[in-house]
């Protein structure tokens, strides 16, 4: 069984570090993280085409991750394939020993590197977790039997801090319906917020992934000069102390908050675990995790 | 209906250049309202072509003139017996006007004068917008009469992305989320259940192109088209 299923149903907080794939076959330096952090954080986490910016296959990268030793977490877009594909990506996903997914609809094509490129959204992310499920359950998206079934533990995404939430709660009970296990949150910064939106959850038990991510000096360079235009936001005060300093002092202050962040959410209960984002660099992740006290 | 934008100049001058006597015809309906290929236009587009061959000491004779409606057979046909003496034929109207053109005056080539867009909305002179995308199954019964596949970029037909900001598209700032949209309309109307169940995969063979549809009165004489 999946060892993030496993942490999140024992409520042992999981930590999952967010990959990146390489643009191109050199995926030493994705797998060196891999190796440095298997023994520390409870799975990897391996976009698809992120932000559609072409890069290495998600279903390759999450095996190569799984040999080197780590769990995967692989996300599907339904930006890129139709449900033939999906679908037998999915298959081929489970027959390579990937169990954790993350189902997402996936960014714009015209907000990628392929911007020309067509977008294909044959279905979106509620029917791509009813088509996981089915093929759980034994069946393809026509209905058809197959000769064995994948066993997924099925993620998707919610936004806690969506303006406005209304359609974005709708969506998350759809989500629910249709088979998602455990949620994953765009970034939090700003605790206030997360408490807010938990107000919303539903009485049933929903497992719940909030990001936590290192700011870089590009995102905060966008911040000061007002353009922030992103589903989570900065808190002021924070862009304040780190607007105009060196790259290297604003990671290392956003590895500090962080830290603060996790431990709080961890603290507070307001997780069940966390997904660090942090340019998918090994010192950075184990910056974060240290000043977490784990 | 049909929103179209006229070609750049240079295109079509550059599709004419081995013509002598060309027929520019004009449609009277959906391209005349976007100001693309109506009667206005192909005048237009005769003197534009007269002024820059004349600057270039060349001789083109051009024949003017526009039906109500090219994607009809009824308007077409008498078309037919006038279009015999010119070397080549432009149309002003959509796609579908320039192709019907191109099969019933089957001698000549037919070269289109603007590029077909949407499916869409006049909201003021000039300012068109894509309302519909034909999608042979329509929700807007149940999204509150905005339309789902057209009015959200991903065509996302049980609610929002991730990506809204502010109530805005991730895919165009300028725009609402459609299904920020949606659902306040429905929530205004009180039919916010219909937004409880999770609308299944579309049936995309049902756009498989080109497509047919015979109207029910009309069967026996055509056939059925299922
Ligand atoms: S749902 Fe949209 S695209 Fe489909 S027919 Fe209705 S308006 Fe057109
Ligand atoms: S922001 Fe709204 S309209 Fe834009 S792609 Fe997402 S759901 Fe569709």
């Amino acid at each position: 069984m999946s060892k993030l299923r496993e942490t999140l149903e024992a409520g042992a907080f999981p930590v999952v570090v967010e990959l990146k794939p390489p643009k191109g076959t050199g995926v030493d330096e994705m797998l060196a993280v891999v190796k440095a952090l298997a023994g520390r954080v409870t799975a990897f986490s391996v976009p698809d085409n992120e932000h559609a910016k072409m890069r290495l296959s998600a279903i390759a990268a999450a095996r190569l991750v799984q040999e080197a030793g780590g769990e995967a977490l692989v996300h599907f877009t339904c930006r890129d394939r139709n449900r033939l594909a999906l679908e037998s990506d999915l298959l081929g996903a489970a027959s390579l020993g990937l169990e954790n997914l993350l189902l997402v609809s996936g960014d714009y094509v015209t907000l990628g590197d392929h911007p020309q490129a067509k977008p294909v959204y044959d279905a979106d992310s509620v029917q791509l977790l009813q088509i996981a499920a089915g093929l759980m359950d034994g069946h393809d998206s026509a209905g058809l039997a197959l000769t064995g079934s994948p066993a997924f533990f099925l993620g998707a995404v919610v936004i806690p801090e969506a303006e406005p939430l209304p359609p974005q709660l709708m969506k998350f009970e759809k989500k629910l319906a249709a088979g998602a296990q455990f949620f994953i949150t765009p970034p939090v910064f700003d605790l206030d917020k997360l408490r807010r939106f938990r107000e919303h959850l539903p009485e049933a038990p929903v497992k719940l992934l909030v990001s936590v991510k290192v700011l870089g000096a590009d995102e905060v360079a966008q911040a000061a000069a007002g353009q922030w235009r992103k589903v989570y936001s900065l808190p002021p005060d924070l862009v304040n102390d780190l607007a105009g300093k060196e790259p290297e002092d604003i990671l290392a202050l956003g590895v500090k908050a962080a830290g603060r962040l996790v431990q709080q959410i961890r603290q507070e209960k307001l997780a069940d675990g966390v997904y660090l984002k942090a340019k998918g660099r090994t010192d950075l992740f184990t910056q974060v995790l240290d000043a977490a006290g784990f | 209906m049909i929103i179209a934008e006229r070609k750049p100049f240079a295109e079509i001058k550059a599709m004419l250049a081995p013509y002598k006597k060309i027929l520019i015809v004009g449609c009277g309906t959906c391209v005349a309202v976007c100001l693309a290929g109506g009667e206005k236009e192909v005048g237009l587009l005769a003197s534009q072509l007269r002024l820059a061959l004349g600057l270039e000491d060349k001789r083109l004779e051009i024949g003017e003139i526009t039906v109500e409606r090219q994607c009809d057979l009824e308007f077409l046909r008498p078309l037919c017996d006038f279009t015999a003496d010119y070397d080549a034929i432009v149309s002003m109207a959509c796609g579908a006007g320039v192709q019907f053109l191109n099969q019933l005056c089957s001698l000549h080539p037919v070269f289109p004068a603007v590029n077909t867009t949407f499916i869409g909305v006049n909201n003021a002179v000039g300012h068109y917008t894509e309302a519909c995308r034909a999608c042979h199954n329509c929700y807007l019964g149940i999204t509150g009469g905005i339309c789902p596949v057209t009015m959200c970029p991903k065509g996302l037909l049980n609610g929002p992305c991730g990506g809204t900001v502010n109530g805005h598209c991730e895919v165009d700032p300028e725009k609402e989320c459609a299904w920020s949209r949606i659902y306040h309309r429905l929530e205004l109307e009180g039919r916010l259940d219909n937004l409880r169940e999770i609308l299944p995969l579309h049936p995309h063979n049902r756009t498989t192109t080109p497509g047919t549809v015979i109207h029910p009165a009309y069967k026996r004489r055509y056939g059925p088209n299922e």
